[in-house]
Formats: structure tokens, sequence, C-alpha cells
């Protein structure tokens, strides 16, 4: 059974079609069992994996790219990734954007506007906050604390 | 701002899945902000008064973890 309702997938396929840039997911999940017992993963990794399934799968323009948080681990390390589930969303964008937990609730939302301001490479965000920003030159690490609701 | 700057890293993180960091960034309720481990707010901002907190965080010396 899917995760996202046929009707969403439907409205997020519309949504897709406004993609420019291409978008990719490292998504970060527990390296299954050798004796292949399905969901031995850790807690929300399998739904997080096959949430995110789901999402690339409605545009040509979404790359999904699955890795073992223990087998990948200096790639982990590299894109800061220290938990799992844990993924990070790549594109025209110029800094990083990460999701640790599934972006369940109003965070799928988050998710969905963030894939797509990635592939356009701008945001809504207003011409002075974009001033501002540009003068940034130290790394700034910003950390939004959430529940699913 | 992620998006707009190469220098800034956004995490969302869901904490009922990271009780530890909800213990360790005091997370009382949410959304709850933390830049650098330095600057701290609950709370949605307008978009102003959250570009403010995220300069406030620049060179200051305070930690909060």
């Amino acid at each position: 059974m899917s995760l996202i309702s046929e009707k969403d997938q439907q409205a997020l396929q519309k949504l897709f079609e406004g993609l420019e840039g291409d978008v990719t997911i490292t998504n970060f999940t527990q390296r299954e069992s050798l004796l292949i017992v399905p969901g031995q993963e850790c807690d929300y990794c399998k739904e997080t994996r096959e949430l995110l399934e789901e999402v690339t799968a409605l545009s040509d323009k979404l790359h999904l790219e699955t890795k073992d948080f223990v087998r990948d681990s200096q790639e982990a390390d590299s894109l800061g990734v220290t938990r799992i589930p844990g993924f990070v969303l790549q594109g025209r964008a110029k800094g990083k954007v990460r999701f640790f937990g599934i972006p369940a609730g109003y965070e799928f939302s988050t998710l969905i506007e963030d894939i797509l301001d990635l592939s356009k490479g701008t945001t809504n965000l207003s011409e002075k906050t974009r001033t501002a920003l540009g003068e940034v030159n130290q790394d700034l690490h910003v950390q939004v604390f959430v529940t699913p609701t | 701002m992620a998006i707009e700057n190469e220098h800034i890293t956004a995490d969302v993180i869901e904490i009922s899945e990271f009780i530890d960091l909800a213990q360790r960034y005091r997370v009382q309720g949410v959304p709850k902000t933390v830049i650098n481990d330095r600057v701290e707010f609950a709370g949605a901002l307008p978009e102003p008064r959250f570009v403010q907190q995220v300069l406030q965080a620049l060179d200051t010396g305070k930690d909060v973890t």
C-alpha cells in the first residue's frame, strides 16, 4: 500500500511539472540483514525510504540514492549525516538541506517546497533577506526541531 | 536560507525519533530553531526577525549547549 494516496500523487506529479533543475536525494539508511528479513531497519528508516521512493518516482527530475549508513560512512560524514534516517537534498542550491527523521505531517510539505526551491535554485525570500544572507561568509548551521503533526 | 547561501546548512530534525537531541537542546516546544549552537528561539518568526537571529549568530561567543 502506498504511503502517499493516489490523489496526492497526482497532485504532486502536477506540481513537479514545474521542476527546473534536477534534484538528488541521498538517503542514508540501515543495512538490511543478510538473512533478508524485511523491515529490520531503524525506526522509520523503512517508511522514510519508501516515502522518498514514492516522491522521487513522480518526476524524471528527481533522483534517489540510497546509501548504507555504516558501509557508506565516509560519505555520510562528508555530508554531515550523523543520524538515520537522514537524507540530504541537493540541486541548484548553494548550501545544504538535510532532514533527520521521517518527513511526516507538516514536514512533508516542507520537503516538497524544498524540492521545488532546490530545483529552481532560488526561494521566495524577500530581496532584503537575500541581500542580508548574501553577506554571510562564515559557516552557519541552522537546526530546526519539529515533531510530526 | 541554505538554498540562497553556500555557507548555510539547514537541518530539519524530527525530535520524537532523536530524544537525545531534544534533551541536548532542551526542546520543550516546536518548532525550535538553534543556529550554530549559539542562538536559539522557539516558535515561528516572521522572516525579518528570523534573519535578525541568523545574523546575531555570527561571531557571538555564547554557546547554548
